[in-house]
């Protein structure tokens, strides 16, 4: 006879939850309680390999095949969660989904969610304390390194970059280094299954009728016409085929920031800065705008 | 229990009291066999039986289509994506729309005459979202797979439930998108859920009493030839769904459906062998369901390459002699060319980037390179995950001897551990990984058309990235497309020079259908949660006699 999911859950548990009608996690009222209610399953082996392949099977998708964050959704190895990271929580938002975002509810059993979360317990990076000066980081980012004059954090700085107001909470440390130091390197992992391809950060050259040269970020483009934004945020509008010439780059406008440009200690300070920018941090309550 | 909501709308009734009503649908056998007589309807999915979506009609054309106009719009309200094909049958247009809602509106004005919707459960295993693809017509009655797996029949002049069968378990993945094809007095449906486990077959139910009359199984079971071709009881679970509408040749009483991929996807190892019939064209007996042939193009795919594309079927002088021939895009990333009598291979051809098989043998059975499986690091292979082309549909033009399809210029890194078998939990995802744009690398679409004597690829017309749409030719020498971001494009047939497009504001997942209505030829194209109706103003001149098969 084929086990209920509760009763497998409490078969491996070892504990007496026959008789759930709901998942344990969802009778968690509030954070303080959810601190109490623990995977079972933390550390078994075997459940690591079961919850890696139930990762691979229903959440690689969106998430990626080494949980590093894909198409839509965010890195899981930060160690930083923005829906709550105790197990209850984590469960939770597993089984229920996020309204509001890419998020779906699963139907998965206990275990199987418990597999999933003891699989993901192995691979958080270690939570690594800003070790640079946050506030001297802000001042590198709004002042000598010029980052403000494309990226905007909390109402202040340019449109050509993407927003970073909430870059903390959903990019880990390392991505952070990797995004300043080599920054077209992930240029295409947002290409979403389906939907609108662009490339949304690259880099487009293009040459108008009259001669004159545009540089700067695509803000939409189709099959006929383009519209980009320029170095000084103006936006033009462009019928493809008028043009002299026009260019993909497949590499970022921002130029990569290497030891020449910004030294290690710098960067330490601008990481340390910029892991301080965490969702609810900000002042972007009341829109929908996603720069990530 | 489940309900629907079948209602007469008010103002619509006015409307049609006002002008001559569309008289009731009677859509008999013989009218679908000899539907290309009738370029003034739109009555299967094709157009008409043999897969080629084209039109004889030319009243629209390559010296006036700039001046198509909009003539009438249909907001559904539906969020997703409109993959239907409608039907035009009689002065009514009847769709579907996500989640399983169908309409019927005046083809005249696009006012709604009734709407269906069904009531479905919330927890249904789809891939890809609550899709339909349309309606088949007999009789009376249009009919229409569910994503709960069942299959309805409607009442044309009410959309009033006339039967509705439960043809599968949906808790257990199974699930229809497509639309059914309507042949003699049977109604057939493929089925959906390669992603989830299931066993795949075709079904035929009696269009009168909803019946079911036979089924094929694209998974030989025990006993059966073809069943050693998975390793032990992985036929079970093997997937091989049929999700995309057939094709049906009359004069050969035989019905050509294409089957999808083996499952789980990514995974082979617990799946040894060709799995049979998965990612095969398969000529079936429409009375009986007996299979006449088969033909695999991906023997143990790991790549998702379902082969589901519609078939088209034409005549041609090939290999020195006139043959009935049947042509498959696959989307593997070759271009094949069957005789539809035998099943045996005449031609095959990379019409994009393939890096996983050297070539086809002389049988058709790709030469499969080394080091192309996906590995737990990530294998670079083109063409992608979803395909060098996917299910958008095809089109055959007569006048040009060409196929015209949507392309896609992509690669992807599939990524499988042999040590991470996926476990089979019935409804749930059965995939064994997944694959990924490689870093840096962007993909391209494009419209190509393809001379099926030689496999050359004759044209292709670039697309921005992001493309889905199917494509549809016409005796006016067009070739109508669309592309992600909302465009409707007109094509010059012969050369894939764009000769006019109008953003429609979301993108297009369906191909375009054509029909006449007192004399005038109209255009109508899903896009986002809409459907767009075009027609060259009154008294517009046309170069092109209105006649059908002119130039």
């Amino acid at each position: 006879m084929r086990m209920t999911s509760v009763q497998l859950w409490a078969t491996v548990a070892g504990v007496f939850v026959i008789g759930f009608s709901i998942p344990i996690w969802s009778q968690v009222a509030s954070p303080a309680r959810g601190e109490a209610v623990r995977n079972p399953l933390t550390g078994d082996p075997k459940a690591v390999t079961q919850g890696a392949v139930l990762f691979r099977q229903e959440c690689v998708f969106c998430h990626g095949v080494s949980a590093r964050g894909g198409m839509r959704g965010p890195d899981l190895t930060t160690g930083s969660w923005s829906h709550g990271g105790s197990d209850a929580e984590l469960a939770a938002t597993i089984s229920a989904g996020v309204p509001g975002t890419a998020m779906p509810p699963n139907k998965l059993t206990e275990e199987e969610i418990w597999q999933i979360i003891a699989y993901l317990r192995t691979l958080q990076q270690p939570v690594m304390p800003p070790t640079g000066d946050a506030r001297r980081g802000e001042t590198l980012f709004f002042g000598a390194t010029r980052c403000s004059s494309c990226h905007i954090v909390n109402g202040r700085g340019g449109r050509v970059g993407p927003e970073l107001s909430t870059v903390g909470s959903g990019r880990s440390r390392a991505y952070i280094i990797e995004s300043i130091r080599e920054p077209g390197r992930r240029l295409s992992e947002n290409r979403a299954f389906g939907g609108d391809a662009s490339l949304k950060y690259d880099t487009v050259t293009l040459v108008t009728a009259d001669g004159s040269t545009v540089v700067g970020v695509p803000l939409n483009e189709d099959t006929f016409t383009v519209q980009v934004m320029d170095m000084n945020e103006r936006v033009h509008s462009l019928e493809k085929k008028s043009l002299k010439s026009f260019r993909h780059e497949n590499r970022s406008l921002m130029p990569a920031y290497d030891l020449n440009r910004l030294s290690d200690a710098d960067l330490d300070d601008m990481v340390a800065f910029l892991q301080t920018l965490r969702a609810g941090s900000s002042a972007k309550k009341g829109g929908s705008h996603e720069d990530l | 229990m489940r309900t629907c909501r079948c209602l007469p709308i008010a103002g619509a009734l006015a409307v049609v009291s006002l002008a001559a009503p569309p008289a009731p649908a009677q859509v008999t056998a013989d009218r679908l066999v000899n539907a290309s007589r009738e370029p003034q309807q739109w009555l299967t999915y094709s157009g008409s039986y043999d897969g080629g979506r084209y039109t004889s009609l030319d009243q629209i054309n390559r010296t006036n289509v700039q001046r198509l106009t909009l003539q009438w719009v249909f907001q559904t309200g539906v969020r997703g994506w409109h993959e239907t094909t409608p039907l035009v049958i009689d002065g009514v247009m009847y769709f579907t729309a996500p989640d399983n809602h169908a309409y019927a509106v005046d083809v005249r004005t696009g006012r709604p005459l009734w709407h269906y919707q069904r009531n479905l459960p919330k927890d249904l295993s789809l891939c890809c979202g609550p899709q339909n693809r349309g309606l088949a017509a007999l009789g009376d009655r249009v009919f229409m797979g569910t994503l709960d797996a069942h299959v309805v029949a409607l009442d044309a002049r009410t959309g009033r439930v006339r039967w509705d069968v439960a043809a599968a378990d949906a808790d257990k993945g199974y699930s229809f998108t497509g639309a059914p094809l309507a042949v003699k007095d049977k109604v057939i449906v493929g089925v959906a859920g390669g992603e989830y486990g299931i066993r795949g077959f075709i079904d035929a139910y009696d269009a009168e009493s909803g019946r079911r009359a036979w089924r094929f199984y694209t998974i030989p079971g025990e006993g059966e030839r073809g069943n050693e071709t998975w390793k032990d009881d992985s036929w079970k679970r093997g997937g091989a769904p049929t999700w995309v509408t057939g094709s049906y040749d009359p004069q050969l009483n035989t019905l050509y459906w294409g089957t999808g991929n083996p499952g789980p996807q990514m995974y082979g190892a617990n799946r040894l062998g060709d799995n049979l019939y998965s990612d095969s064209l398969v000529a079936l007996d429409p009375d009986t369901g007996a299979l006449k042939w088969h033909f695999q193009f991906t023997p143990h795919d790991v790549h998702d390459w379902d082969s589901t594309h519609t078939p088209i079927l034409f005549d041609d002088t090939i290999t020195g002699r006139p043959r009935k021939l049947v042509a498959v895009a696959n989307r593997n990333g070759f271009f094949y060319v069957l005789d539809r009598v035998t099943g045996s291979f005449l031609l095959g051809r990379p019409y994009t980037q393939v890096t996983w098989a050297k070539e086809l043998d002389a049988s058709g059975r790709p030469i499969v390179l080394p080091n192309t499986d996906p590995t737990p690091e990530g294998t670079r292979v083109c063409p992608s995950g979803t395909g060098g082309t996917n299910w958008h549909q095809p089109s055959y033009s007569p006048r040009t001897r060409l196929v015209y399809f949507f392309s896609k210029e992509q690669c992807d890194t599939f990524m499988a551990d042999e040590k991470l078998e996926p476990p089979h939990r019935p409804g749930r995802p059965y995939i064994g990984s997944a694959f990924f744009a490689p870093p840096g690398e962007h993909d391209e679409a494009a419209v190509r058309a393809v001379d099926p004597k030689t496999g050359a690829v004759r044209w292709e017309f670039r697309e921005f990235s992001g493309a889905w749409a199917g494509v549809f030719s016409t005796a006016g020498g067009l070739v109508f497309s669309g592309d992600g971001q909302g465009n409707f494009i007109a094509l010059d047939a012969d050369t894939g020079r764009d000769l006019w497009h109008v953003p429609l504001g979301a993108d297009v997942h369906s191909a375009a259908i054509s029909y006449a209505v007192n004399g005038r030829q109209f255009v109508t194209i899903p896009a986002g949660g809409a459907l767009f109706t075009f027609g060259l103003p009154e008294g517009t001149p046309s170069t092109a006699a209105a006649r059908p098969g002119g130039r």
